[in-house]
């Protein structure tokens, strides 16, 4: 799967090289790499305890990591200055910052550090989601809390959006209205955006890029199109091992069907010459399958 | 046209721009689009279904470049001059073919009567009208 990950592209808003992360002892994350190009939405996928957050804090530069290297917006994640955090829009999986402030309060108070800030946005959302600007932030559900984090990392106008699990404590209507904003940020300011989830849903919708994450390593990270274009359940009928298939990614038998299906790869635009066998046939895979599949 | 006339399936295997694209193309082929009609602008498509707008163009790009659309200045897209008859009836049947050849080996799948699965097409067939 290595020759799938995305090779080095300057100027990547965000960049990670070969980064690694024990916590006592075991590893969370390793060797991975990864690349968000410019105005691409990346889907970062993976099972709860995939190491996602833990990739995300070590872009962020909030922890520091035992091997490789991130750079955010062209600096190094560990050091990034104030040009760089101006255009960096970051909601943590569970913000919990400036507990006892007020929610007018918190957004007065971050204003004046931000020069692209757009005050407007934060009185249209605060009137739209009808949050109540006077409740102190560790008032507020968690749902609430994420929707205020959220409204204060669009208002900076960011060119770099970064959310963990951003849907993960909203209702369906709020994360369907999340899931537009982010696209239309993307589409129309050219905002470069990372999310990660656990819902393949929410990153068909926006994504144009998806990354999995699996037990701590990058199983792949394509343009989303291509994947679904690309690989392919292949149906083989007969009970014996099939041999080996051009492109095979994984198989298992099937007793009902009464063979073998195995998950392939597309090489030069054609699927394997066994998909035309009496009795076989491509089918078309979902990301969702795909991901249990590559999984395992 | 109206973004809400799209149906998107984001879990589906086919990616979206190819859902945009096979739709626009059926309703054109149907006649349902007369040449000349509107398109909903990128935003209005990406907004209405919470979709990533680059989706959408490229979508309609590759409509453009079949001949289907054509783009206009300050405007945006609309059915192209060319694209003005409805096409004959075989055409559109071919159109529907890889769906029906789906819909038969599912039910035969399911080991369904065949009476059946004919009644219940016909059903949602004239529900439409």
């Amino acid at each position: 799967m290595n020759a799938m990950l995305k090779p080095h592209i300057d100027n990547a808003p965000l960049q990670a090289h070969g980064i690694s992360k024990r916590y006592d002892g075991r590893p969370v994350l390793d060797a991975v790499d990864l690349t968000l190009p410019e105005g691409a939405v990346l889907g970062l996928i993976g099972r709860n305890g995939a190491g996602k957050s833990t990739l995300i804090r070590a872009l962020m530069g909030l922890i520091e990591v035992d091997a490789g290297s991130a750079t955010v917006l062209g600096e190094p994640a560990l050091a990034m200055g104030d040009r760089v955090k101006e255009q960096l829009g970051y909601v943590p999986q569970q913000p919990d910052a400036l507990g006892w402030l007020r929610i007018d309060e918190m957004f007065a108070l971050l204003r004046p550090f931000y020069p692209r800030w757009d005050q407007g946005f934060v009185d249209s959302q605060l009137d739209r989601t009808r949050l109540p600007r006077d409740r102190a932030l560790a008032k507020l559900s968690p749902g609430e809390r994420q929707q205020v984090a959220l409204i204060r990392a669009l208002a900076v106008r960011p060119s770099l959006l970064v959310l963990d699990e951003p849907a993960a404590a909203l209702d369906p209507v709020a994360r369907r209205e999340l899931l537009r904003e982010i696209a239309l940020r993307a589409g129309e300011s050219g905002t470069s955006v990372l999310f990660s989830t656990h819902i393949v849903s929410d990153l068909e919708r926006v994504a144009s890029h998806v990354a999995f994450l699996h037990e701590g390593r990058m199983l792949l990270q394509a343009p989303l199109d291509d994947l679904k274009e690309r690989y392919a359940r292949l149906w083989l009928p007969g009970n014996a091992p099939p041999a080996k298939v051009a492109g095979e990614i994984s198989r298992r038998p099937q007793q009902a069907f009464g063979g073998w299906s195995l998950v392939v790869e597309q090489r030069d635009g054609r699927w394997p010459a066994e998909a035309q066998q009496p009795g076989a046939r491509i089918e078309a895979l979902g990301l969702e399958d795909l991901f249990v599949e590559i999984a395992e | 046209m109206d973004a809400s006339l799209l149906t998107i399936a984001p879990g589906a295997p086919e990616p979206i721009y190819r859902q945009i694209v096979e739709q626009v193309r059926r309703m054109i082929a149907g006649g349902q689009l007369p040449s000349g009609e509107l398109l909903p602008s990128v935003r209005e498509v990406a907004g209405f279904h919470a979709i990533n707008p680059m989706t959408v163009s490229r979508a309609y790009s590759l409509l453009e470049s079949e001949g289907l659309l054509e783009r206009l200045r300050g405007t945006g897209m609309a059915v192209a001059k060319s694209a003005r008859r409805a096409r004959p009836e075989a055409e559109r049947m071919s159109l529907l073919e890889p769906r029906l050849q789906d819909l038969a080996r599912a039910a035969r799948e399911l080991e369904l009567p065949a009476s059946r699965v004919r009644r219940r097409f016909d059903q949602l067939l004239e529900d439409g009208e």
